[in-house]
């Protein structure tokens, strides 16, 4: 992945004056270059075409216009900034209502200050930022069509993964690593990190179960010919299929199949295999 | 990803700190495999306790680095490793090859002796 320049220029909103100061100490500290506003009409003045900052770290509940209202202003500008929106808002309306708004990233309040520093350093730059299409924005049927780059698989990452926030934090983890795996494996085998090619993700939820679906653009692969995936290892040689993938010139890997079957309830592949779905069963209530 | 590199004896302790992941952590860790054991440092211990995410990139690139100290003549053994760690390790049956440790000086002594006095 590209590097993102180090020290960003950042624009804080936020009605919470002692939140903003925590904030610029926080991120100046870290070497960036800070401003705030206590309110929409202030940050817009301040933003202007927006060419100014790179990056937008936006509180929802503000006085007198919303966050999200303030997020599609800063959508139609010339020079948009990324903007990060952060909210103690945990209804999935918000964000669900921010990833269609381009919302860059979410983070939720209250929030430790290594999350925001971590958030902020691994944002891309704005000329860099793809969009991500919103098939449906719905609680129980989300779908996405995003361009297939390492970048975006962090950003689907953190907005699908904070609509199951409640959920316990080993089934939480669990379901993480394994749509993290899948998600990756769909963007470097199936769009070879192209971003012109597209991977399609629709994530549905019951009171019973979590389903996320993963549709790559590639053709798929060959389950039999898999002699570089550690799911081929004999179960006393974990580490038998790196040779494989070093003869191949492969980087290390191989792990996530094994992983990921071992962290989901089902792991069902289409026939050419450019398509997964992962099931998690869930606890009634959970 | 950072790493905090330190010594004890002959002993290189690197602690990991932030995302092990494909195309994040894991070229750094790579990178300062490489120079240590082209430096002729062959025993590692690496601080697992501050790994925020782990993938199978990262595992990957454990692994083929714990190969690489082990050509070298050396190991490499883990420290601290979180319970989502451990499982990950576990599911992936690297529990049964590497050498996992929850404190610091039983990690350095696994060496043996001369490691803690050496240098």
């Amino acid at each position: 992945m590209a590097q993102p320049p180090f020290g960003r220029r950042i624009l804080v909103v936020d009605d919470d004056r002692g939140l903003r100061h925590v904030l610029s100490e926080l991120l100046q500290g870290a070497g960036h270059t800070l401003a705030t506003a206590g309110d929409g009409p202030e940050a817009l003045e301040m933003l202007g075409d927006g060419s100014g900052f790179d990056l937008v770290l936006l509180d929802i509940g503000l006085p007198s216009m919303s966050g999200l209202d303030v997020l599609a202003r800063i959508r139609t500008m010339e020079s948009p900034p990324l903007v990060i929106v952060m909210t103690a808002d945990d209804t999935s309306a918000t964000l669900l209502e921010a990833v269609r708004r381009q919302a860059y990233r979410y983070i939720r309040k209250p929030f430790p200050p290594s999350a925001i520093i971590e958030v902020v350093s691994e944002a891309g730059t704005p000329a860099s930022a793809l969009s991500i299409e919103v098939i449906s924005a719905k609680p129980e049927w989300l779908e996405l069509v995003a361009p297939c780059t390492l970048e975006m698989a962090d950003r689907i990452q953190s907005f699908v993964l904070h609509l199951e926030a409640h959920l316990p934090e080993a089934v939480l983890e669990a379901v993480a690593s394994a749509f993290r795996e899948l998600l990756t494996n769909a963007i470097e085998w199936g769009g070879k990190f192209d971003p012109n090619r597209k991977v399609r993700i629709s994530c549905v939820r019951t009171n019973r179960l979590l389903l996320y679906r993963i549709a790559d653009p590639g053709e798929g692969f060959d389950i039999d010919k898999l002699r570089h995936a550690a799911i081929t290892n004999p179960d006393d040689d974990p580490m038998r299929h790196l040779q494989v993938r070093e003869e191949q010139g492969l980087r290390p890997g191989g792990f996530g199949l094994a992983m990921t079957r071992s962290l989901v309830d089902d792991l069902i592949y289409n026939e050419a295999r450019n398509e997964v779905i992962l099931i998690k069963y869930l606890d009634e209530g959970e | 990803m950072r790493v905090i590199e330190r010594r004890i004896g002959d002993v290189t302790i690197l602690q990991l700190i932030g995302r092990l992941e494909l195309e994040t952590g894991d070229l750094i860790l790579r990178d300062t495999i490489n120079r240590l054991v082209e430096d002729g440092q062959v025993k590692l211990v690496l601080d697992m306790k501050d790994v925020t995410r782990l993938d199978s990139a990262g595992i990957g690139m454990l692994v083929s680095k714990y190969l690489t100290v082990r050509r070298a003549g050396g190991s490499i053994k883990f420290l601290h490793p979180t319970e989502r760690t451990d499982h990950l390790m576990d599911i992936t049956k690297l529990t049964t090859v590497f050498e996992m440790f929850d404190d610091e000086a039983s990690a350095v002594k696994s060496f043996g002796d001369a490691s803690i006095h050496g240098v």
